[in-house]
């Protein structure tokens, strides 16, 4: 019993590390993205020029991707603690994401 | 779009999820009013953006919860399966229920959640030996918490599991309808039905949102629904205010946080009540 905080404590500064880096990966394009679109020159154009969009499409990506990615990590924890149970439940959560995503490509 | 445009855009949002991290709720009831009302923003427009915020402001607010112990991570994916279904039923349903109906309902389930948090105002957590007999105890679920004020691990039960799913169901759907993380309706359901500590309650919702988001935001970004333009600069308003908004939460009392919280909602009710009934506010754009 004293050990479950331990691994639960190491366990969820994994998934926190996940969700922080992904967090800076994501508004960092952003960012780069809004800040190509600052750069005039180009002239005329819808804002924030190709690369701007490109750069600020990657990081709005990147945050739905973030979340998912977040189950992905839990399910492979859960998997390696052989705490098959939950394992399933993460695996559901994800086909139900999956899901909705196939549902909006048609 | 003018350089002008995306600076007010990031700075609306940055305000926004500030008080929405002080409140524990996302920012995404915030953004929809903001970007509809005082940018002139197309409705379904502001929900794709707002949902992406949504998103940013969870995944960039979960690290000191998840480090201080404060979410139950197994209670946030077994509820998780229920969020996510809601999300996707809403994902079917945004294109058959008119805009009126949307803000309706807006007006409704903020009204409800304002009552909520009026008549529960002192911690709903249960002590004691945990039904042997609950979901909650066969899925291991019962779990505790470090507390900063007392100095000491609080042990709490998890209560009624299959209500906390439907009630999570729910939230779930609203979601995706209406582009907000739904905190209002899950903070309400981890109190009266699965009876949590409120700071543990706070912390799952906020970690759970995350997920429920990306479930119709995905959908909605591969269907071309998200405005790029509009959503990138409210994403990135909206982590920056959550950062500083999740650190003014660690620190303050419930219970002020309880009555904040309550007039905030009663406001945003009867606001979008007025939409609703097609009300236009002094201000905003014909």
């Amino acid at each position: 019993m004293s050990a479950a905080p331990d691994k639960q404590a190491r366990r969820d500064r994994g998934i926190a590390a996940l969700l922080w880096y992904g967090t800076w990966a994501a508004s960092a394009c952003i960012a780069i993205g809004m800040a190509l679109g600052l750069v005039p020159s180009s002239g005329g154009g819808q804002g924030m020029g190709l690369y701007g969009y490109r750069f600020v499409q990657a990081g709005v990506a990147l945050f739905i991707l973030l979340p998912v990615a977040r189950v992905a990590l839990m399910l492979a924890i859960f998997l390696r603690e052989r705490d098959y149970a939950y394992t399933a439940i993460s695996a559901f959560v994800l086909l139900i994401i999956a899901a909705g995503v196939v549902s909006g490509l048609h | 779009m003018e350089a002008s445009v995306i600076f007010w855009l990031f700075a609306a949002a940055f305000g926004a999820s500030a008080l929405g991290g002080v409140l524990g709720m996302a920012s995404g009831i915030f953004i929809v009013p903001i970007l509809t009302l005082l940018f002139g923003v197309d409705i379904h427009v502001a929900i794709g953006a707002s949902i992406i915020s949504v998103i940013a402001c969870s995944c960039g607010s979960a690290g000191p919860f998840l480090k201080g112990r404060l979410t139950n991570v197994r209670l946030a994916i077994v509820l998780e399966t229920a969020t996510t279904l809601g999300a996707l039923t809403g994902v079917f349903l945004i294109g058959i229920v008119s805009t009126g109906f949307l803000y309706g309902l807006f007006a409704a389930i903020l009204a409800l959640s304002a009552q909520q948090m009026l008549a529960r105002r002192r911690e709903a957590a249960q002590a004691g030996t945990p039904d042997a007999a609950s979901w909650a105890t066969a899925l291991r679920l019962h779990s505790s918490f470090p507390d900063r004020a007392l100095g000491r691990e609080v042990h709490y039960q998890v209560g009624r599991v299959p209500l906390g799913l439907s009630l999570m169901y729910g939230a779930g759907l609203i979601s995706a309808l209406l582009g907000i993380g739904s905190g209002v309706l899950k903070i309400p359901a981890m109190d009266a039905a699965l009876r949590l500590p409120i700071k543990v309650s706070s912390a799952t919702s906020n970690f759970m949102i995350g997920v429920t988001a990306a479930a119709s935001a995905g959908a909605y970004f591969v269907r071309g629904d998200i405005d790029i333009g509009i959503a990138g600069p409210v994403a990135l308003g909206s982590v920056a205010g959550a950062l500083l908004g999740a650190r003014l939460l660690l620190g303050l009392p419930a219970d002020k946080l309880r009555i904040f919280f309550v007039i905030v909602l009663a406001l945003l009710a009867v606001q979008m009540l007025l939409s609703a009934l097609g009300v236009s506010i002094p201000g905003g754009p014909a």
